[in-house]
């Protein structure tokens, strides 16, 4: 599997305007274009707290997609489940990795054909963080 | 040397060459496959009456005539199933550099024909290579084959009115006579396959 960073910007902002210390990190992140006509995508990438302080992320919105999902895929029994993540906490020092076949980014019917897909992360109305991310073909 | 001497010389030399070969044999390493549960006989599917990606009536007989890698999956899934996918369409590519003969064919099986269109169904298998066959029709036929093959699958509802379909991660491989062969269970890794698949289908 191969990930590999994509990175365009990364940004932390708090309500207000005040900035919440140590930035929140994001890296290797990877978008898999849908196969042709299929509206769903997936997201992969690790995000990293060093704001000091645990953060919660509760939402993560698209102006590319109309609904994206956090979801984790678990295997039990050689079956595979996938479920919806309300709430993501991630400690101080912590980094919650998205990966394939674990927790992932599940982005939902398209509102346009971005070559680069936004995806914001918010803790309640509070933006955490804000990336930018180009396809990735899903064979590759 | 007398006519008994040299006969005996020959049934002597015979039996140390021989002797010899099978040593060699018994010594070296007979490769096995390493990741797959193979059933000797193979098991035959229960009869069934579905549909091919482009809307055509398939039944048993789809299978009859290669060797089939068969995934149950959908395409509404955005993880498992894709990586899945991409990982049988890179077997096929790295047995094709092996100049594998047969090659097996990628089929996969929907186990959410709901929303799993023929229409739907080409595009998606279209998108991890040529010659892949896509599955789809009534669910209680599919539901028959999963059932005798060992898959399960079931409708997990969200409560946001989504669905997803919780199902086996199994892969099976179907042999030229339309018979459960072998099986791969999760995790699935490009080398294993690679591997395993020229000596089970080199059965037939």
């Amino acid at each position: 599997m191969r990930y590999y960073a994509l990175l365009a910007f990364v940004f932390v902002v708090a309500a207000c305007g005040e900035q919440i210390g140590p930035p929140v990190v994001a890296s290797n992140i990877v978008v898999t274009a849908p196969a042709s006509g299929m509206p769903m995508a997936a997201a992969y990438l690790d995000i990293t707290n060093r704001s000091g302080a645990s953060i919660r992320i509760t939402g993560v919105t698209s102006p590319d997609y109309e609904s994206v999902e956090m979801h984790e895929t678990t295997i039990e029994d050689g079956v595979a489940r996938m479920r919806a993540i309300p709430v993501l906490e991630i400690t101080d020092g912590e980094t919650a990795t998205f990966e394939r076949g674990g927790k992932h980014l599940m982005l939902m019917r398209p509102v346009d054909t971005p070559d680069v897909v936004t995806l914001n992360f918010y803790s309640e109305d509070q933006l955490l963080l804000s990336v930018n991310a180009e396809f990735t073909a899903v064979t590759d | 040397m007398r006519p008994r001497n040299l006969l005996v010389a020959f049934l002597l030399g015979t039996a140390i060459a021989a002797g010899l070969t099978l040593a060699l044999r018994m010594g070296s390493e007979v490769a096995v496959p390493v990741r797959a549960t193979v059933l000797p006989a193979g098991n035959a599917l229960p009869p069934f009456a579905l549909l091919d990606h482009d809307g055509t009536a398939v039944d048993n007989t789809i299978f009859e005539g290669q060797w089939d890698l068969v995934f149950f999956g959908f395409t509404h899934c955005p993880d498992i199933c894709p990586a899945t996918m991409q990982i049988l369409m890179q077997v096929k590519m790295k047995l094709a550099e092996q100049n594998q003969d047969p090659m097996p064919r990628v089929v996969l099986v929907s186990v959410d024909p709901e929303r799993d269109t023929p229409e739907i169904m080409s595009k998606y298998v279209s998108a991890f290579g040529d010659g892949n066959l896509g599955i789809t029709g009534d669910l209680s036929e599919v539901s028959k084959v999963a059932a005798a093959l060992g898959i399960y699958f079931a409708k997990a509802q969200a409560e946001n009115g989504n669905y997803s379909v919780d199902h086996s991660t199994v892969v099976l491989v179907i042999n030229p006579d339309g018979r459960f062969q072998a099986l791969f269970s999760a995790p699935h890794r490009v080398e294993d396959f690679v591997h395993d698949l020229p000596l089970i289908m080199a059965t037939q």
